[in-house]
């Protein structure tokens, strides 16, 4: 009973943060119908940005995820303008080839840089816990849990409160319909991928506080994304959230009942069964379904 | 709707005078070159170095890849990011079946054409319903899940410490190849799948596959049976594929999950199609051997940052060449215009 309490809690906990890798992917996809396939490299961006900061001036990873959502929003409006926005009209594989081609610059960049070694931020206080009973909570888990949700849901009161939510809505919804309406289409292209790429790399500080990155470990967060955003729906932050704790429950859950990787091959069953019964996700909105559908 | 990349061009095929330029490469002067550039492969291999057919064979074999790729991608329009999936699943039809059963490659490699027909039809009926990015998902899913499941059966496949294939001594079922025998045996695989594609290009399946591309719903109006026109398609490519597979597993002896069901091969495959021309007969050979040449000299100037190059390369190419370069040549040499900004304005917000 204590072993299921302990891998329930642990999967919510990582679910959380899965959540916030995945929001932006979902985003992005659900906006403007472009799969980025380097979304795990922001992620892992991140993570060598909150290391640096936190190795040569000692700032704490939570305050260091603040720079690298910074590095990395510039870093996303950049990649926008400059790479997406010139095949964003072209049929769906260009852009998954150009993401493909960016993903495999950015990871040798980042072995070229810091090596392939697995690192992880070290602080002071992260891997003490709390016990409830039998179970034990690390405090840097759930922080990260906490700011995880946090942001994820910022994010959904930012999208649906603010102009610049509603405009990217709206370009989502009918791109030219919304440039008729006065939206400048690539500004809110490049803001969307920009803020996702802003999430990752939250993302990524903590990832690299609760555990381990190498460059090798982006293609991971790419996939877990995926099934994620499948899971919610494209483009829908609270299907991400909802998909997030889904997918780290059932991580959790394999990795402690089932032997070996078999968890990963349910994973991706259960992906292939929601796109062929409910294409829409299981949170998706009709609507999303019937755009994408291209 | 894919819009169309020639919009504001003109679009006439006839000249100045009226009379109708000839297509590039086209007719008597294809063939012909065809020709000449199969007789150079076949006699080629006594002036070469082991390192160089193996280097050769790979070509051969990521032709084939993109070949059968081009089938379902490029002809029927749909983006499978999980052909991997047949490629493996031939490989380690190949590997138990001399492994475990004793049978010789002949038999295996057969063997590991019809799992990998089945497999596609079985596969097909569900994840050829969606479209778009959802079918590439999918079939991305059906593959990372089968090497999963691959990788955790342990008593077949060995799991992740790999499956040898008797390839040397007593207990080898057939004699290895060497490196000659498996540049020929992949040269016959790459002129194979390149007639097949040459086949489906001319009948009236492929323009089948062509009207699904541009709009399926009128398709299906126009009576072709989109289902049968898709599986089928998704099933020839299958096959190519499994034989690729098949022979990469026998050519390389100890084969492990990690690398036959890579996602990396998909994504090449992918990119060796689409740059070279997708739903062309010679473009996935042009982007096959350029790449494959293009990577191995890189690999062999630019030790550390290869695969940095090749990702800008892999960039610069799709933003430059969205049409691939077969269709830009065919273009240009239709128009005597060759401009490489009109692509990048092409499809740019």
């Amino acid at each position: 009973m204590t072993e299921f309490l302990q891998s329930t809690v642990y999967g919510l906990l990582q679910g959380g943060l899965l959540a916030l890798v995945a929001v932006g992917f979902s985003l992005v996809w659900g906006v403007m119908n472009v799969v980025n396939l380097a979304h795990g490299t922001f992620v892992v961006l991140g993570s060598y940005v909150a290391w640096q900061l936190n190795k040569s001036a000692g700032v704490d990873p939570f305050l260091g995820m603040f720079a690298a959502a910074a590095c990395l929003f510039v870093a996303g409006y950049a990649v926008h303008m400059l790479l997406i926005n010139q095949v964003i009209k072209a049929p769906i594989w260009m852009t998954l080839l150009l993401t493909f081609g960016l993903e495999l610059v950015l990871i040798n960049a980042m072995v070229l840089l810091f090596s392939g070694d697995f690192r992880s931020i070290e602080t002071g206080w992260a891997a003490d816990a709390i016990a409830l009973g039998d179970v034990r909570i690390p405090y840097g888990r759930l922080a990260g849990f906490l700011v995880a949700v946090g942001l994820t849901l910022a994010l959904v009161a930012f999208m649906s409160r603010t102009r610049l939510g509603l405009a990217i809505k709206a370009t989502g919804m009918d791109r030219d319909a919304a440039r008729l309406m006065g939206i400048r289409a690539r500004r809110v292209y490049a803001t969307t991928f920009a803020i996702a790429a802003a999430m990752a790399g939250a993302a990524g500080a903590i990832v690299g506080t609760v555990g381990t990155f190498s460059p090798a470990s982006a293609p991971a967060f790419t996939l877990q994304s995926f099934v994620i955003a499948v899971l919610g729906g494209l483009g829908n932050m609270w299907g991400a959230l909802a998909g997030g704790l889904v997918l780290g429950l059932v991580q959790s859950w394999g990795g402690q009942y089932l032997s070996g990787t078999l968890v990963t091959a349910i994973a991706f069953g259960v992906l292939v069964a929601v796109l062929i019964v409910r294409p829409a996700g299981l949170l998706g909105k009709p609507y999303y379904e019937a755009r994408v559908e291209i | 709707m894919a819009t169309d990349p020639q919009a504001g061009k003109p679009a006439s095929a006839e000249g100045p005078g009226g009379a109708r330029r000839l297509g590039f490469l086209s007719g008597r002067a294809g063939w012909a070159a065809a020709a000449v550039a199969l007789l150079f492969f076949i006699a080629l291999p006594v002036q070469l170095y082991g390192s160089q057919q193996r280097t050769l064979a790979a070509a051969f074999m990521f032709v084939a890849l993109a070949q059968g790729w081009n089938l379902i991608g490029g002809f029927a329009g749909y983006p499978s990011f999980g052909n991997v999936v047949f490629f493996g699943l031939g490989g380690y039809t190949t590997a138990i079946l001399m492994a475990k059963a004793g049978a010789s490659f002949y038999v295996a490699l057969p063997a590991a054409a019809l799992v990998g027909l089945g497999f596609a039809a079985l596969m097909g009926v569900p994840v050829l319903r969606l479209r778009g990015h959802y079918f590439a998902i999918a079939t991305l899913g059906v593959a990372e899940g089968m090497r999963e499941v691959v990788l955790n059966l342990d008593g077949l496949t060995g799991g992740g410490s790999g499956l040898t294939v008797p390839a040397v001594g007593i207990e080898a079922t057939t004699s290895y190849p060497g490196n000659a025998g498996f540049y020929y045996m992949f040269l016959a695989l790459a002129v194979l799948a390149t007639a097949v594609v040459l086949w489906v290009s001319r009948s009236r399946f492929g323009y089948g596959l062509r009207a699904i591309n541009q709009d399926e719903d009128a398709a299906a109006a126009m009576g072709i049976d989109t289902t049968r026109a898709k599986i089928g398609a998704f099933a020839l490519a299958g096959v190519i594929t499994s034989l690729a597979g098949a022979m990469y597993a026998f050519q390389q002896v100890t084969i492990y999950p990690a690398r036959l069901f890579d996602v990396q091969i998909t994504l090449l495959m992918v990119v060796m199609a689409v740059i070279g021309g997708s739903g062309t007969v010679v473009g996935p050979v042009l982007g096959a051997l350029g790449l494959q040449f293009l990577s191995e000299y890189l690999r062999d100037n630019l030790t550390d940052y290869h695969t940095f190059v090749f990702g800008v390369i892999i960039v610069v190419a799709v933003i430059l060449l969205p049409q691939g370069l077969v269709r830009f040549v065919r273009e240009g040499w239709r128009t005597r215009r060759f401009s490489l900004l009109d692509n990048v304005r092409a499809y740019r917000l």
